[in-house]
């Protein structure tokens, strides 16, 4: 459902100068299938879910959602997956009902449709109790579950979750993971993003480990642990950043002894 | 590469067409936002609606004040006064000269109220400036009928008075009035009785006439002060909603929500565009309804209704307002946007309110110069056109107005395309839609000037160079004013102009910004054929140029002094000798300012799929560049043919033999057709004015330039300087803006 192949994104900087936000980073994920995308703040995992949102174009690579191409497609791209980010708010002076209504009917959703879809994610999400609360007036985690009702009104296939659980508490983030694996169950193919390791452990199928732009690995979480001959995920973690710094003055590829591996799995047709 | 640059550059415009529904929806959605938000409604709707009375009420309060006010005159010298009718009666001026009712408090002052060692001349001063009396009146000692002055002077009343003071100026008409009245009344009763009738004092009476029909008298003033109070209003209306609706979101983080959906930029671009434009006619029709209303209502109780010019407006013709408010608003609309889109808050937004209102405001304002009428000059203006056809239309010019109409609605129609344009582009740049903020630092920024060079100017810096170059010649010219005299004073003129102002700034950019000299500015080899057909479009098209500038000059008449102005010069030019004429006038100039406008400036805008931009930009800059309007006008017209012919060729070169061409034939015509070269009467004829081109071959040479331009057309650049495949699309976004990379 989602290639992604050499990606590279470039910034221009004032202090650094031409900075890299994204080094040829290249992962694939299936169907049925939660991808988590584990980092420090600053790793370059938004900049990727952006490129994949489309909201951002790349400088270098490609990528594809769902067999649409990011640059080529957008959007075809952006019919095709639900982006739920710290940074894409909820309106102010929007209910609820309304803003997920909204967006539904951007997708284009007959208005039946559309109001059966609504009924079921406000149940699903226990949002009726809120459902005519302006946003400006909605706690953290009632804005996250409007934002995940946002992204699911038109059932798309691919869904991404950057820093979703950020700021909630534990009792909202829990929900909000426990809402992730239902999808994954219902077949929907899912990025994860997040800098909480428990999280990844807990949820992910397979971790691409971020830093500084690049995959310094990728793996299920059991192959990650004999990969490196590490069972506590926290020091593999740790221990894979603290080796990568270390190696930036010669050439990370040369001195660790693999290469990231690019699993396909087939799932990139649609 | 190279296929990887162009594609990875900018988002490919999206195939699918912006869908109508969309629009609408996104439209909805931000005019209920808006509707919903107390701020937008209180300075939208509530403030015109309270705003207008309550400044009626404060002038209806200020109009009594001044009547109640009584103004205190002080007459030194009473006593003085020996002949003539009565002026005073009691404490108080006669009533045949002031009317008893109105406010005047008179006190009369004499010796004994001065200070020590105090003149009266002293006194009286100090009074006034110290606000005893609004004004005094002196009679000097011996105030009598004409003659008995001694010296058979006339003698003179000093009325003091304090031009800073209204009361005190109030005071002086009241003073004046009254003396005149009476001094008149003095000299009748003086001729009366020395038997003259007093009819022959007034052969004939006067009485003038407005001619103008009712309804041009009442418009008059509301024709002028209406579109003015509305088109400001326009402009406010837009602004708000405009930040609100894009920086303010930006700000909030909404707008990331809306652009992963699938609502395409376009669609966005045209929702929001409605919106804001929607709020923009809203608040200009409001304020002005609440203006007309309310003044109406003033203007009643002041009094100043019925004969006088400003009457209660015609409120029908003023229908007309509303054609004019709706595609100006939508200009307005889509300038806010497109400025609001670079803010990253709604209060870094409010900054750009300013200059915003200081480009558009001198093009509202210009029709309220006295003398400014419709005109097929001033049609031409953006916005004052419209202006000025309003102003028509509501004086019920109805012929006048039709014969201007198109060329207004073309340029409206342009000015609003080029705006709209702008706004699309705005909200496909990322750099703009997600600029970081990335603390600016002078000396991090010198650094990354240097360390970021690039082979080509980057925008910025093109932009730059143009505003330098202006500023440059802008105080260049003030300090020569008249430095000419001969040769040498010609020549030290043109070269420190030429070299020092236009071609030194991009030069020395070039050297120290790029790292390349040659590609900043754009000096490739272009195909050969394409050098001798530069010449050949510059020498054919020179017959139109001419033309061009005569009808310029027709429709935007030189002023008689600037003529002047220019005698010396021309009669100096036909002086020198004719090759150092060509290289003063035409070489250099076509050498130093193509490299700058053509060259380096060109090549920094057409980057980032700017080649409108480029061609249109460069062309205005080098049109402003040459200082006076008529030809200001006529050099922006070939900038636009000297960018097309820059774009299609990647080159400078071919520019600059068009530009030597053309000039060294404008300044070589006359030498031309007065010489005994072969062929010459087949090209020109002699007029009064000077030797003009044969009508035969003026169209002749229109139909050589148009095989000239079709051989330019089917050229294609042999680089793609729009998307270089040398450098990384990333650079190109704006310097300082990188994306906040958080993840």
């Amino acid at each position: 459902m989602i290639q992604v192949d050499q990606l590279i994104k470039t910034y221009d900087d004032l202090s650094r100068g031409r900075f890299v936000a994204v080094d040829q980073v290249s992962f694939s994920v299936g169907k049925g299938e939660i991808f988590g995308l584990l980092g420090p703040n600053g790793a370059g995992k938004t900049t990727v879910l952006r490129i994949l949102s489309t909201v951002l174009a790349p400088s270098g690579g490609h990528a594809s959602v769902a067999g649409y191409d990011v640059v080529k497609d957008p959007a075809s791209v952006r019919r095709n997956i639900g982006f739920v980010s710290n940074n894409t708010a909820i309106y102010d002076r929007m209910t609820a009902w309304e803003l997920v209504s909204y967006f539904g009917r951007l997708h284009g959703m007959p208005r039946k449709q559309l109001d059966t879809r609504l009924d079921l994610l406000f149940d699903q999400l226990r949002m009726n109790e809120f459902r005519d609360v302006p946003g400006g007036k909605m706690s953290t985690g009632m804005k996250q579950k409007v934002s995940i009702a946002r992204a699911m009104v038109h059932d798309p296939p691919v869904l991404i979750f950057d820093e979703a659980t950020l700021g909630l508490d534990v009792l909202v983030a829990r929900n909000l993971l426990e809402v992730i694996r239902a999808l994954r169950e219902s077949g929907k193919c899912l990025i994860f993003s997040t800098h909480i390791m428990s999280e990844v452990q807990r949820l992910c199928d397979r971790i691409a480990i971020m830093h500084q732009g690049r995959i310094l690995d990728i793996g299920t979480l059991k192959e990650l642990q004999q990969r490196h001959e590490e069972d506590e995920f926290e020091e593999l973690f740790f221990g894979l950043l603290s080796r990568f710094e270390d190696g930036q003055e010669g050439n990370w590829n040369e001195k660790v002894e693999f290469q990231p591996q690019i699993p396909d799995d087939g799932g990139a047709s649609s | 590469m190279s296929d990887q640059a162009s594609r990875v550059h900018r988002p490919k415009p999206e195939s699918d067409k912006p869908r109508f529904s969309a629009i609408v929806l996104i439209y909805m959605r931000e005019m209920r936002d808006q509707l919903r938000d107390r701020r937008t409604l209180f300075t939208i709707a509530l403030l015109p609606i309270m705003l207008y009375p309550l400044v009626g009420t404060l002038l209806l309060q200020i109009a009594q004040f001044t009547r109640q006010h009584t103004t205190t005159v002080c007459i030194v010298g009473a006593e003085h006064i020996q002949d003539g009718p009565p002026l005073l009666k009691g404490i108080g001026f006669s009533d045949d000269y002031a009317d008893s009712s109105s406010n005047l408090k008179l006190v009369l002052r004499g010796p004994d109220d001065l200070l020590e060692n105090e003149t009266v001349a002293g006194a009286t001063t100090r009074w006034i400036q110290e606000g005893t009396f609004d004004a005094v009146v002196v009679f000097p000692p011996g105030f009598a009928t004409p003659g008995s002055m001694p010296g058979s002077g006339v003698a003179t009343v000093q009325v003091l008075y304090n031009v800073a003071s209204d009361e005190s100026q109030i005071a002086l008409n009241r003073v004046t009035g009254i003396l005149n009245d009476w001094k008149a009344d003095w000299v009748g009763k003086s001729l009366q009785a020395s038997g003259i009738d007093m009819a022959m004092l007034e052969p004939f009476q006067m009485e003038d006439f407005d001619v103008a029909p009712e309804r041009t008298r009442e418009a008059a003033f509301w024709s002028k002060m209406l579109p003015f109070i509305m088109l400001v209003w326009a402009m406010t209306g837009a602004f708000y909603p405009a930040i609100d609706l894009v920086a303010g979101e930006k700000e909030r983080g909404t707008l990331e929500t809306l652009l992963c959906s699938p609502a395409l930029r376009s669609e966005i671009v045209w929702g929001k565009l409605g919106a804001v434009a929607s709020f923009s006619m809203l608040t200009a029709v409001l304020n002005a309804g609440s203006m007309l209303v309310t003044s109406t209502f003033v203007f009643q109780q002041i009094g100043l209704g019925g004969g006088a010019t400003v009457g209660a407006p015609p409120l029908i013709p003023m229908l007309w307002l509303f054609v004019a408010l709706i595609p100006l608003s939508c200009l307005f609309s889509a300038l806010a946007l497109a400025v609001a889109a670079m803010a990253r808050s709604s209060k870094e937004g409010q900054y750009y309110l300013m200059p915003l209102m200081m480009v558009t405001l001198p093009l509202v304002l210009l029709p309220m110069l006295p003398g400014m009428s419709l005109s097929p000059g001033t049609s031409l203006i953006p916005v004052t056109g419209m202006f000025l056809l309003v102003r028509s239309l509501v004086e019920g010019q109805y012929g006048d107005a039709l014969m201007h109409l198109p060329f207004v609605f073309g340029v409206t129609a342009g000015c609003l395309w080029l705006a709209v344009t702008w706004a699309k582009r705005q909200f496909e740049n990322e750099a703009v839609l997600f600029g970081g903020q990335d603390q600016w630092e002078l000396g991090l920024w010198v650094k990354h000037l240097w360390r970021d060079r690039q082979p080509v100017a980057t925008t910025a810096q093109a932009y730059a160079c143009g505003a330098i170059i202006l500023v440059a010649l802008f105080f260049g010219k003030l300090a020569a004013t008249s430095a000419l005299g001969d040769l040498a004073g010609l020549t030290k003129m043109i070269v420190s102009q030429q070299l020092g102002l236009i071609l030194a700034p991009a030069l020395l950019m070039s050297v120290m910004l790029t790292t390349s000299i040659r590609s900043s500015l754009r000096l490739r080899w272009p195909h050969w054929l394409s050098m001798p057909m530069a010449i050949g479009l510059g020498i054919t098209l020179h017959p139109l140029y001419l033309a061009l500038g005569e009808w310029i000059e027709y429709t935007y008449p030189v002023s008689e002094d600037a003529m002047q102005a220019m005698l010396p010069f021309v009669e100096q030019i036909a002086t020198l000798p004719w090759i150092s004429v060509v290289f003063l006038m035409a070489f250099i100039p076509a050498v130093c300012e193509e490299l700058a406008f053509r060259g380096f400036i060109f090549g920094g805008l057409v980057r980032q799929g700017g080649r409108l931009r480029a061609v249109v930009v460069t062309a205005l800059l080098f049109g402003i560049s040459h200082g006076f309007l008529q030809q200001s006008i006529a050099a922006s017209c070939m900038g636009v043919l000297l960018g097309w012919i820059a774009l299609r060729t990647g080159s400078v070169l071919p520019c600059m033999l068009i530009h030597f061409t053309n000039n060294a034939l404008s300044v070589s015509i006359s030498r031309l057709a007065r010489s005994d070269l072969p062929g010459v009467e087949l090209l020109f004829t002699r007029t009064q004015a000077g030797p003009v081109y044969q009508p035969l071959w003026f169209l002749l040479s229109i139909g050589f330039a148009m095989t000239f331009l079709f051989y330019f057309a089917s050229l294609r650049s042999p680089v793609d300087e729009s998307n270089p495949p040398e450098l990384e699309p990333a650079a190109d976004s704006s310097s300082m803006n990188s994306p906040t990379a958080t993840a």
